[in-house]
Formats: C-alpha cells, sequence, structure tokens
C-alpha cells in the first residue's frame, strides 16, 4: 500500500461543529463574565475544528515523513543520536513526577530532590569537577550560565575583563553565547593538525595572518576573561594540549570554559576536571540518550571548580543527613537552598528541564560506572571502524587521530561537480539519515560522521557500503547525486525564495 | 550491556579492521596523563526492572494530593491521551533538527501548524518553533526590544511579572553594561499607570507587563497601550498562563508589539517545572530580528509545497557573535504537543475549557470567601488565579490542608511585604466541586484565631 504522499495543512480540513476534546461536566455555576468588553476573547481565526479521529490521522501520516533514530543510522556529527531506551520514557511519566509541581514545598518534593541531587553527584564523578547545576534547558543555555559564572567569578575579583577566545573550530552557540553573556569574542585559529594554534597562522587563501593562542594571551593579557573549548573537538581530535593552555589561562587570572558537546568520547576515559577545566556544560540529550524531540526539549547541565560554585544559579539543593546510633542506616533529607548571595540568579523560571534529568537519571542507572565506560570505547570504536573504511574514499583533510567522530569531505567529489549537499540528498535515497554537513567551518564541504556506541557492524557496514556505492556514483553518474532525492515525499525544497519572501504561518484564503 | 550492539566475534572483527589490539588503544590522541586511571565510583550496570524499581522509589518520595489548588506559572490542566499517544511516536521524538527537509517534512509542517496557532492565540503574526520557558522568552523579548530601539536602554517590568521571571530577566540583563531594569508599581493588583506615566522617559525601550499577572489579575492591556505608544517605546505582554488566550483577546489586538510567555498548559503536565514551553510571538515588521528557529513555506523543485528552516541567518549556526540568540535546541516536542492539543480543542473547545477555569476560580474564590479566615485584596478581575489574604498562619493552614492530601495555594509573604499573609489559589477544569467543598470544610476546621 502507498503511503500518502500528501497531507494537507489542518487548517484545510476545519470543518465547524467538529470537536476533537469534549469538555467536561461542569458541577459548579457557568463564569460570570467579568471581563471588560474589549478584553473578551473574539473569534480565532485559524483554530481547526476537528475530531479526534481527524487530529490523531494527521499526526500519524505525518510522522511517516520524518526520518527518526528507529528507521536507522542517524550519523549527525556533534549530535550524539545514539539510542533513546524505552525505559527512560517510562520513568519519565511515573505520576509521582509528572505531578510534582514546581512551587510545592521541599518536604512535598523529596523524591524529585533526591534524584536530582544524586544525577548530580554521578556528574561530578565523570566530570572530575566539585559542583553541578541542572537548571540550564539545553546545550546553549549551559554555555550561557557557564559563561555567566566566569563573569560573576570576574567581577568578584574587581576585574572587568572583556574577551573570551573561542577557537574557528567551535559550534555556533558559543561566541554567540559569549556575546549575549556580553563579551566580545576572539576567534583563535586551528593548526594542520586541526588543533588550537599556539602560534601564527597564514591564512593560505588571503595571506593573512591570524593570532595564535600564545600572541593572543601576551597581546590581551588579563583583558581575557577565558576561552571557550570543545573537547574532544568538532573534528573529533582531543586537544591535547588543553592541560598546558588551562595552565597559560590560569597563569593570566583567566579560566578554562569546555563545551561538553562531545562528552560522549570521554566519559569513563578522561575527566576535564583532570586537565584543568573550570566550568563546562553537558548535554543530557546527547551523551545521556534522552530524545532530541525533533528539536528538543534537551538540558545542559553545567559543572564547574569549587571556586565557582557560590556563583551557580540559585536555588542549590542541599543534602541534610540525620545522625543516627551506630549500626543504623542514616537518612537523608533535601532542601532547596535559595540564600546564595553571590548566585548569579536564576537561569530558568524553575529547575530546568526536569522531565530529561529523570531520563538521564535512568540511563546512568542502566549503565552503571562500567556501562558507561563501555559505551564510550564502543562509540570511538564506531568512528574509527567507519574512518578506516572510508578513507581514500572521501577525502580527510586531518589526519590525527580521532575519537567518537570522524570529518570528511568532498574535495575529491568536487572534480567531478559533486558537492558534500548532493551526496547527502543521494544518501536519503539509501535509507540513511546525512552526517552533519558544512560543519565544521573549517573544513570545506564537511561531512561531519557520529555513528555512536549504538550502531551494529552490520549497519555500518550498509552504510559504509552506500557511500562507496555514492562515491562510485559521483565519479560515473554525478547528475544521479544533483536529482537526489526522487523517493522521499518532498524534493529538494526552494530555500532562497522560503527566505526571500518567508510565509510562516498559514491564514485563510 | 542491552544497548550495545556487541558480540565478541564483531567486537574482534571491528578492531582487527581498524587495525588495533583493543578499544583502550584508540585513546592515543588523549595524552597518557591526562586519562582517568582508574574506573569510575559508580554503581554497576543494572538490568531494565532494577532500574524501575530504583526510579519507582524516587517517585514514591513525592508526596501526592488528590486536590491541587497552587498554580503560579505551573497549571494543571487535563492532558487528553492521544497528546501522549502521538508523541510517544519514534517518527516524533528521536528525530531532531530537522535539517533535512525531505525526511522531516512532518516535523517542518507540525512546527508550521504550530506557528500558525501561537499567532492566532496571541494576535500576532511571527512566533518561532519555541523558547525553553516563559521565563527565557521574557528576556529574549527583552533584548529583542532593546536592539530594535537601537540607543534606548531601559526595560520597564511590570512589578505583576511572575517573581522567579524577574529574576530570570536580571539575570541575563546585568552582563549588558548600560542596560537598566527599572520595575513599575502595582496598584490594586494591576500595573500602576500613574507610576507607569512617571518612568516612561525617552530611554525606555519597551514595557512588559503580565496578562494576567502573577497574582492572577487581567492587566487593560489597551488602555497600557496608549499610554506606552505615544512614549516611543515598544509594548510587550508576558502570559504565564496561556489557558487565558481561551478567555482574554489575543494581545496583539490590543496594541502590544510582542506577547511572550508559557505555554506548557496545552497538553504538557506540571512535572516539576520543566520540559515547559516557551512562546515568543511579534508583529510581522521584527520577523528578521526574532530569536530561534523559524519554519516557512516553500516549494519543491516539482512546485509540490513542503516546508524548511528560515531566515537562518539570524541564527548562531550562520551568525555565530552576531546572531539575534544562541538558542539552538528547543522545545519542539513540547510545542508538538501543544499543537496537538490545540487542534483537540479547537475554537469551541478551547473556550469552553477556559470558560470552565474561570467558572471554578469563581466559585472557589466565593467559597474561600464565606469563611471568616478569608479576604479580598483587589478588585480586579481574574481568570483562574486569584490573591485572597489569610488572617491566621499561612504555614499552618497548607500543613492542614496537606494533611488531608490537599495542595493549598501559594504562600506569597516572601515575595514583596505589601503581601504579607496573602495566598495565591487556583483552580482549573480538572478541580471538582467535591474537592473545592473538602477543601473548604478542612479550612473551616483550623481553630480560629486568638
Amino acid at each position: 500500500m502507498a503511503l500518502r504522499t500528501r497531507e494537507s495543512l489542518i487548517f484545510e480540513s476545519s470543518v465547524p461543529g467538529k470537536i476533537g476534546m469534549d469538555l467536561p461536566h461542569l458541577d459548579v455555576p457557568a463564569a460570570k463574565d467579568t471581563r471588560p468588553a474589549h478584553l473578551k476573547r473574539n473569534a480565532f481565526e485559524a483554530l481547526p475544528s476537528v475530531s479526534e479521529v481527524d487530529v490523531i490521522r494527521h499526526f500519524t501520516r505525518l510522522s511517516k515523513w520524518n526520518f527518526g533514530l528507529d528507521d536507522g543510522m542517524y550519523p549527525l556529527g556533534s549530535c550524539t543520536m545514539k539510542h533513546n531506551p524505552r525505559i527512560n520514557e517510562k520513568t519519565a511519566a511515573l505520576p509521582g513526577f509528572t505531578e510534582s509541581h514546581p512551587m510545592a514545598q521541599d518536604i512535598h518534593v523529596q523524591g524529585n530532590l533526591a534524584l536530582m541531587f544524586t544525577l548530580q553527584e554521578w556528574l561530578k564523578e565523570m566530570t572530575g569537577l566539585p559542583a553541578v547545576t541542572l537548571h540550564p534547558s539545553a546545550g546553549a543555555a549551559g554555555e550561557l550560565t557557564g559563561v555567566m559564572l566566569m563573569r560573576a567569578y570576574h567581577l568578584s575579583k574587581g576585574a572587568h575583563r572583556r574577551v573570551i577566545l573561542i577557537p574557528d573550530s567551535g559550534h555556533g552557540t558559543n561566541p554567540a553565547t559569549a556575546a549575549m553573556a556580553g563579551y566580545d569574542v576572539v576567534e583563535l585559529p586551528s593548526r594542520e593538525d586541526g588543533t588550537i594554534s599556539f602560534e601564527d597562522v597564514t591564512d593560505p587563501s588571503t595571506g593573512k595572518i591570524r593570532k595564535g593562542f600564545a600572541t593572543l594571551v601576551a597581546e590581551l593579557g588579563n583583558e581575557i576573561a577565558g576561552a571557550m573549548i570543545t573537547n574532544p573537538n568538532t573534528l573529533g581530535i582531543f586537544e591535547y594540549r588543553i592541560k598546558e593552555i588551562a595552565d597559560i589561562l590560569h597563569g593570566i587570572g583567566a579560566l578554562l570554559y569546555m563545551d561538553g558537546a562531545n562528552m560522549n568520547a570521554l566519559v569513563g576515559t578522561a575527566r576535564p576536571g583532570d586537565f584543568g577545566v573550570d566550568v563546562m556544560h553537558l548535554n543530557l540529550h546527547k551523551t545521556f540518550s534522552t530524545p532530541h524531540g525533533g528539536g528538543g526539549p534537551g538540558s545542559g547541565p553545567v559543572a564547574c571548580i569549587a571556586a565557582l560554585e557560590p556563583f551557580l544559579p540559585r536555588p542549590v539543593i542541599v543534602r541534610e543527613t540525620t545522625k543516627v546510633g551506630e549500626g543504623e542506616v542514616a537518612t537523608h533529607s533535601y532542601r532547596l537552598d535559595w540564600d546564595r548571595p553571590e548566585s548569579m540568579g536564576k537561569v530558568h523560571a524553575f529547575f530546568g528541564n526536569f522531565g530529561i534529568v529523570v531520563r538521564a537519571m535512568t540511563y546512568c542507572l542502566s549503565h552503571g560506572g562500567d556501562g558507561l565506560k563501555a559505551a564510550t570505547l564502543r562509540a570511538i570504536v564506531n568512528a574509527n571502524y567507519i574512518r578506516k573504511q572510508l578513507t581514500g574514499v572521501f577525502h580527510l583533510e586531518y589526519d590525527t587521530p580521532t575519537l567518537h567522530e570522524i570529518v570528511f569531505d568532498d574535495s575529491i567529489q568536487t572534480k567531478k561537480g559533486v558537492s558534500t549537499l548532493d551526496i547527502a540528498k543521494r544518501l536519503l535515497e539509501y535509507g540513511f539519515h546525512p552526517p552533519t554537513i558544512y560543519f565544521p567551518l573549517i573544513v570545506h564541504g564537511a561531512l561531519m560522521i557520529e555513528p555512536t556506541e549504538s550502531e551494529s557492524k552490520e549497519e555500518m557496514d550498509a552504510f559504509v557500503d552506500a557511500m562507496k556505492k555514492i562515491a562510485k556514483e559521483a565519479d560515473e553518474n554525478p547528475d544521479l547525486l544533483h536529482q537526489a532525492p526522487t523517493t522521499t515525499v518532498v524534493r529538494r525544497l526552494d530555500e532562497t525564495t522560503a527566505a526571500r519572501k518567508p510565509i510562516l504561518r498559514w491564514t485563510k484564503a | 550491556m542491552r544497548y550495545l550492539p556487541s558480540a565478541p566475534s564483531e567486537d574482534r572483527a571491528l578492531l582487527d579492521a581498524i587495525g588495533v589490539g583493543r578499544a583502550e588503544d584508540l585513546l592515543k590522541g588523549i595524552p597518557p596523563e591526562l586519562r582517568l586511571n582508574r574506573e569510575l565510583e559508580l554503581p554497576p550496570q543494572a538490568s531494565e526492572l532494577d532500574v524501575l524499581r530504583t526510579m519507582t522509589a524516587f517517585a514514591a518520595q513525592n508526596r501526592r494530593f488528590t486536590a491541587r489548588f497552587l498554580g503560579a506559572g505551573a497549571y494543571d490542566h487535563f492532558v487528553p491521551t492521544a497528546v501522549d499517544m502521538i508523541t510517544s511516536r519514534e517518527e516524533w521524538f528521536t528525530a531532531y533538527t530537522p535539517y533535512q527537509p525531505e525526511v522531516a517534512q512532518g516535523t517542518l509542517q507540525a512546527i508550521f501548524e504550530y506557528q500558525t496557532l501561537i499567532c492566532d492565540l496571541t494576535g500576532l503574526e511571527v512566533t518561532n518553533a519555541s523558547m525553553y520557558d516563559g521565563a527565557t522568552a521574557t528576556v529574549e523579548a527583552a533584548l529583542m526590544a532593546v536592539r530594535q530601539a537601537k540607543k534606548k536602554n531601559t526595560i520597564l517590568i511590570s512589578q505583576g511579572l511572575h517573581p522567579h521571571y524577574q529574576e530570570v530577566l536580571c539575570t541575563n540583563i546585568t552582563p549588558h553594561e548600560g542596560l537598566k531594569l527599572v520595575q513599575v508599581a502595582l496598584k490594586d493588583g494591576v500595573t500602576d499607570l500613574e507610576d507607569l506615566k512617571a518612568k516612561l522617559g525617552p530611554d525606555v525601550a519597551c514595557v512588559m507587563v503580565g496578562y494576567p499577572n502573577f497574582l492572577g489579575c487581567v492587566e487593560d492591556l489597551k488602555a497600557i497601550s496608549e499610554i506606552v505608544k505615544p512614549a516611543g517605546a515598544l509594548l510587550v505582554s508576558v502570559t504565564q498562563e496561556a489557558m487565558a488566550f481561551g478567555w482574554l483577546e489575543g494581545p496583539g489586538k490590543l496594541g502590544v508589539d510582542m506577547a511572550c510567555g508559557e505555554a506548557m498548559s496545552f497538553g504538557n503536565y506540571v512535572n516539576f517545572g520543566g520540559p515547559f514551553l516557551g512562546f515568543l510571538a511579534v508583529k510581522d515588521a521584527y520577523k528578521r530580528e526574532i530569536p530561534g528557529r523559524l519554519i516557512g513555506q516553500t516549494k519543491d523543485l516539482d512546485g509540490q509545497t513542503g516546508y524548511v528552516l528560515t531566515l537562518a541567518s539570524r541564527e548562531q549556526h550562520i551568525r555565530r557573535d552576531k546572531a539575534t540568540s544562541n538558542i539552538c535546541s528547543n522545545q519542539a516536542l513540547v510545542a508538538l504537543r501543544a499543537n496537538i492539543y490545540l487542534q483537540l480543542a479547537g475554537p469551541e473547545g478551547l473556550k469552553g475549557i477556559a470558560e470552565q477555569n474561570a467558572a471554578k476560580a469563581q466559585y472557589l474564590r466565593q467559597r474561600l470567601l464565606a469563611l471568616p479566615t478569608f479576604e479580598a485584596v483587589n478588585t480586579q478581575p481574574f481568570f483562574n488565579e486569584f490573591v485572597l489574604r489569610y488572617k491566621g498562619d499561612v504555614k499552618a493552614m497548607q500543613k492542614a490542608c496537606a494533611d488531608e492530601d490537599i495542595l493549598a495555594g501559594l504562600d506569597l509573604s516572601s515575595y514583596a511585604t505589601a503581601l504579607q499573609g496573602c495566598t495565591l489559589w487556583c483552580a482549573t477544569e480538572t478541580t471538582t466541586r467535591e474537592q473545592i467543598e473538602h477543601l473548604v470544610e478542612v479550612l473551616a476546621r483550623i481553630p480560629s484565631l486568638a
């Protein structure tokens, strides 16, 4: 049976009189209309009148146009699209959690506070850092919290530092975050092995000299608040001079922020706290398997050194242990401490994406310390297997050892006029989600592949096979790739017109 | 480990193909002195059954209530079963940001529909794919207003904004040297128009007003707009309970330039405050300045209608430090839940549910005021939440309720001196008359004051 190829906007299916939600019996007198006339809700222009059947079919049909993790390998680099265990969904839906109110008294939410406290303890052990907050709602929110912690720290020392150093391989959220926290961004160039350059680098195309880390530290000195460094970086390469970078920054009173987006390469094998990182964020929706939800919700906990702890967002969870007699088990109680005079303030209306925290705790308990490390090692093995299989078929700009992801480019294929975009679109026809494309920006035509630990040898072999076929097609029949995809519900879309004459909502014809 | 597709023979084959003896050899890029030379000091892996037991034990430590009268930014509404069922499809919850539109038309069309619905509710023309929550949406609205207003540096916030939103705003405005946050006082539960006029100088970029506000009062946005407009400032409404849009006119129809707030009420649980759903809607003139993801309609090569991420040149992955915001992941799945909820409700359902909220809250207020221990503190119209002064020990009253499995209203004493002894009560369509009578009975039993 052929799946429907079109599903109209729900608004076009609206028939006045239909309803998808029957009202509960009203057991009190009807509301008196106390509203001033001009504040009374008038007509709705778009809300559709449809039945429950209509709505369920609508979203079921739409869903079939999506590629999800359970449809196959989804190797988006730096996104860590690992398996989403179903038990995580079940635990997050326990009524004890879903009914719990964020403005309830501490004594009524002891389970939530105990859970959050426990996850914080696990994250401390994994990062080697002594303090954690779970409040930030996503990676970028974690970055902002982390950078504002750095700012609060410097201000407490009476220092107004204005610059944050960020490598050119960094995620776009890093500079955007620094700017949102009121800082000027100065870019650090990469050297030929893909890591941060201490020395100045001459741009081969423009001949322009870009100042290296050592030069910038010497020139800017105590203007530097800190550096934001992704490790392993977006090429999957460990910044092996990270400790030296930390020491130099500390020497001028600056701090080191680590973007933990790629923490799936490190859990159980290396800890940022052990290599000089002062503050970092984690992505629970990447490393800790919580679902990506079509673009969120995520969660971006921040871990930091003791010197930054006083500035953490309030409230913080405090555990109090009831002293007991010998041989008895101690009991714990938890409370939210709002009395944090040096706190940077609140960063979320309540405590962040708690439901995501529940899922991540479930993931951690399932894996345990041993399973977490095993997952890391398998993620690294998988990425290196794909690296090995595809090297030579696709060009590898940086030959440095890589951990959990690998970045190829399209320079072999461009000789035949085939681009990374063409490769990605053709891959859709082979039943795989394409890698992250055109990122990091320092690799022209990047194809950034992160298989994660979830992929079996069979699935990776099928992916490798598809990529090899595509490389062959690029050589022999490039037009096949230019035309791709033809088997999806829509073909390539006109993004230029979409941006020039934006249509951002449905309006009645 | 059940999530790892590991088998000894295949593991060996992978390592052989790579050309290493063991997986640890692949850590060679990490200098040995930076590696963790011990195992993590954490419990070992556990079966699904054992994990479920541990997690259930956490959940069981929370106190559950049979009746709940607490709102204050997180509202207990009924969630239709279809919302949970649809969003549990892997195609919705396991996918990521729709970077490859040809295999993400489901997500893209759904967000386009969501954008349409939020515009309809707010009476504005453009909205994004979601923000983290009401508080951070308020921050983004303020920053956007300041960008628009160029040289103006003052943000006027009504004291009626949720105190947590005010604090999050303060956290995020503080780093911007030169920007000022100034509070406008309340009078009789709503923004004091005289104080507003006095503070509305030429340096004011925007005025932010609750709708309804934290005390549940409905602010007259039209009257406020008539004061703010001539001063050349932007008016931003902040709604912490979006269900009110079924009862109250869309702020865009009342003269606001931007509407932001919290829309968790559409198809979500209170869930200890997250994941929730921030929204930000603006007039068409500001579409190139709005932060976050936007979905646009377009055509494919064959002329078929389709949807794409658009106006990306505002965003961090293109503009880096010049972006309108750093937001990347948002609350997409929560937005999907709201979308499903609103489609199920439709215009009649949404108005009907909203009217029931108003009816239950009015009844609750009337019953509480019939007790000698409660008194009114303002005369404003309200939606599903209201403030009453309790003439006794609020903590003891809350405890007496909890002992009867009732979650009482919020103690407002710590929020402002003027609110000493005040309590904030909420009723929704889930509240029954029986629950209200039980509450009244419990409250009536509390020994009266000396």
